[in-house]
């Protein structure tokens, strides 16, 4: 028979289920114990926190065991500015690199202010075609660059506002301050965080800017305001936002978010997309000279996902996409119509 | 339009970012709430780490349905108390502690007006502790806010582990006297 003494052990969750059982059992039983059993909680949880000591990295461990959760999961580095140098992890056992990218060096030019300034001076990193990188800046937020990308961290970085400027792709998980906005400057417009997620693609070369939400709000704002359409909108999770040639920006709710940061796992995704931008894309992330007789080929839109694999097996697969024939000379590859298909068109 | 038929790799495709994260997330954010709560309900923190575990391999299993309410706070609460409720009724427990199970809430973030309130109620927590009788007070605060184990604590006080037990309860009624005004 249990006893009022027992009901501590019950809030404490010492007891094995059968005690468990026997306790509620007996508290079930007559009121007044129930009503001794809330008062002692409420006691418990006014003096103290939880009454077990809960042991996150077991369980993390015992759900990998059982096959759930991310094997390289690791404390996301999140203090400090580093200096330029090999990037921490990021999924990088996902990672496909070229040899010459293994090194993975993170090409960051590094110029000082001429004023004194001797903890932050201004930073630039760069990746090249090929490489990607991670990198934490000093007010806890992560940056994930994307290929041939240029982010340029001003001294000034957290002073007033966090202002970044970037040219070409990547993804941001940002810690929201409200007193000091953090701002993505890019030639096209100003995305603005309003807490967490996003991705921004501004490839000098492309015509336009654009803004996927993963997670809370972003404010897209075009550089020059024009008369047709709104300069400012802010975007939810989900919404894809570009300000194109014009300046106008535009809004597209509930994209598949998991498509456009594909490449933050290392996967290329593309859905009914120009000929012409999977293989620029591909050159940008293979850093191959890889060339593509759309005349023959046909120019029709075209969907494949690569998981990145080595060069020469993407190459193939857009191949067998397109029907076409590879051809390598002087480091150039060249996408051309089968001979078999030309001689059966001849027909 | 060319047909794209199948994968031109024969590998799976890595799991997604969002999903991964999103999971991730949720169990370092509430794993620790999740297992208080299913203790509030089962009373056994061996049978509750347990439901929480198998919780976090059903969403795990699951993750790519893609829906992000499923690892917000109050889906997981829910869910948990389901999954206690679905135990409990397995086990055959009474039907009246189901019935209070079912009315068992979490405890929720507060509102500024909560902690405003609460600062008041922690003087009066504070005060109640301070009058404890000196000897049954230290127990009570080595295992309420040092968090050490019954026999660590008899350990350290080189006192009987049924002694702890008994000072403990000592302590809990009569904190239980001087807070029950702030109790129900």
């Amino acid at each position: 028979m249990p006893k009022d003494e027992d009901l501590i052990r019950l809030i404490e969750g010492e007891c094995t289920a059968e005690e468990a059982a026997a306790i509620q059992r007996w508290v079930s039983a007559d009121p007044e114990r129930a009503a001794l059993l809330r008062q002692l909680r409420t006691v418990w949880r006014l003096t103290g926190g939880s009454p077990q000591r809960w042991n996150l990295d077991a369980a993390r461990k015992r759900l990998q065991s059982a096959g759930a959760g991310v094997d390289d999961a690791e404390p996301l580095p999140n203090a400090g500015v580093r200096a330029p140098g090999p990037a921490r992890r990021w999924y990088l056992s996902r990672w496909p690199m070229r040899a010459a990218a293994a090194v993975f060096a993170l090409a960051a030019g590094l110029y000082w202010a001429a004023r004194m300034s001797p903890e932050y001076p201004d930073r630039e990193y760069t990746t090249a075609p090929g490489q990607r990188a991670e990198l934490s800046l000093r007010d806890g937020s992560r940056v994930l660059l994307s290929v041939d990308t240029r982010l340029r961290v001003p001294r000034d970085f957290g002073e007033a506002t966090r202002t970044v400027e970037l040219s070409g792709q990547a993804y941001f998980v940002v810690r929201h301050d409200a007193q000091r906005p953090f701002l993505v400057q890019t030639r096209r417009g100003v995305a603005e965080d309003l807490g967490t997620a996003f991705d921004v693609r501004a490839y000098d070369h492309e015509s336009f800017v654009q803004v996927v939400v993963a997670e809370g709000a972003v404010a897209l704002q075009a550089a020059r305001a024009r008369e047709a359409g709104p300069a400012r909108l802010t975007l939810y999770a989900r919404d894809r936002g570009v300000i194109d040639a014009g300046g106008t920006v535009r809004r597209s709710p509930l994209v598949t978010v998991d498509d456009y940061v594909a490449w933050t796992r290392g996967a290329l995704v593309f859905h009914n997309a120009p000929v012409d931008s999977v293989v620029a894309e591909l050159r940008r992330w293979y850093d191959v000279d890889l060339r593509v007789e759309t005349a023959s080929l046909g120019t029709e839109p075209i969907t494949i996902t690569f998981t990145m694999e080595s060069a020469g097996e993407a190459i193939a697969a857009l191949a067998k996409v397109l029907d076409a024939e590879i051809a390598r000379s002087n480091g150039v590859v060249r996408l051309a119509p089968r001979r078999s298909r030309v001689r059966s068109q001849e027909k | 339009m060319k047909r794209f038929v199948g994968s031109p790799f024969s590998a799976a495709p890595s799991p997604a970012f969002d999903c991964d994260r999103a999971w991730e997330q949720a169990l370092e954010q509430h794993y620790a709430a999740l297992c208080d709560f299913a203790v509030s309900m089962l009373g056994s923190a061996d049978v509750a780490a347990d439901l929480v575990h198998d919780l976090f391999l059903h969403l795990w299993r699951t993750r790519r349905l893609g829906d992000a309410s499923r690892f917000g706070r109050p889906y997981l609460f829910v869910a948990t108390r389901n999954r206690a409720l679905k135990y409990l009724r397995h086990q055959r427990v009474a039907q009246g502690w189901i019935e209070r199970t079912l009315l068992e809430e979490p405890v929720s973030p507060e509102t500024p007006d909560a902690r405003c309130e609460r600062q008041d109620l922690e003087r009066a927590v504070d005060q109640a502790i301070a009058e404890l009788p000196p000897r049954c007070r230290e127990i009570f605060l080595l295992r309420r806010r040092e968090e050490l184990s019954y026999s660590e604590i008899a350990e350290r006080a080189g006192i009987s582990l049924n002694t702890v037990k008994s000072q403990i309860w000592r302590a809990a009624l009569l904190l239980r006297e001087k807070l029950r005004e702030h109790l129900d």
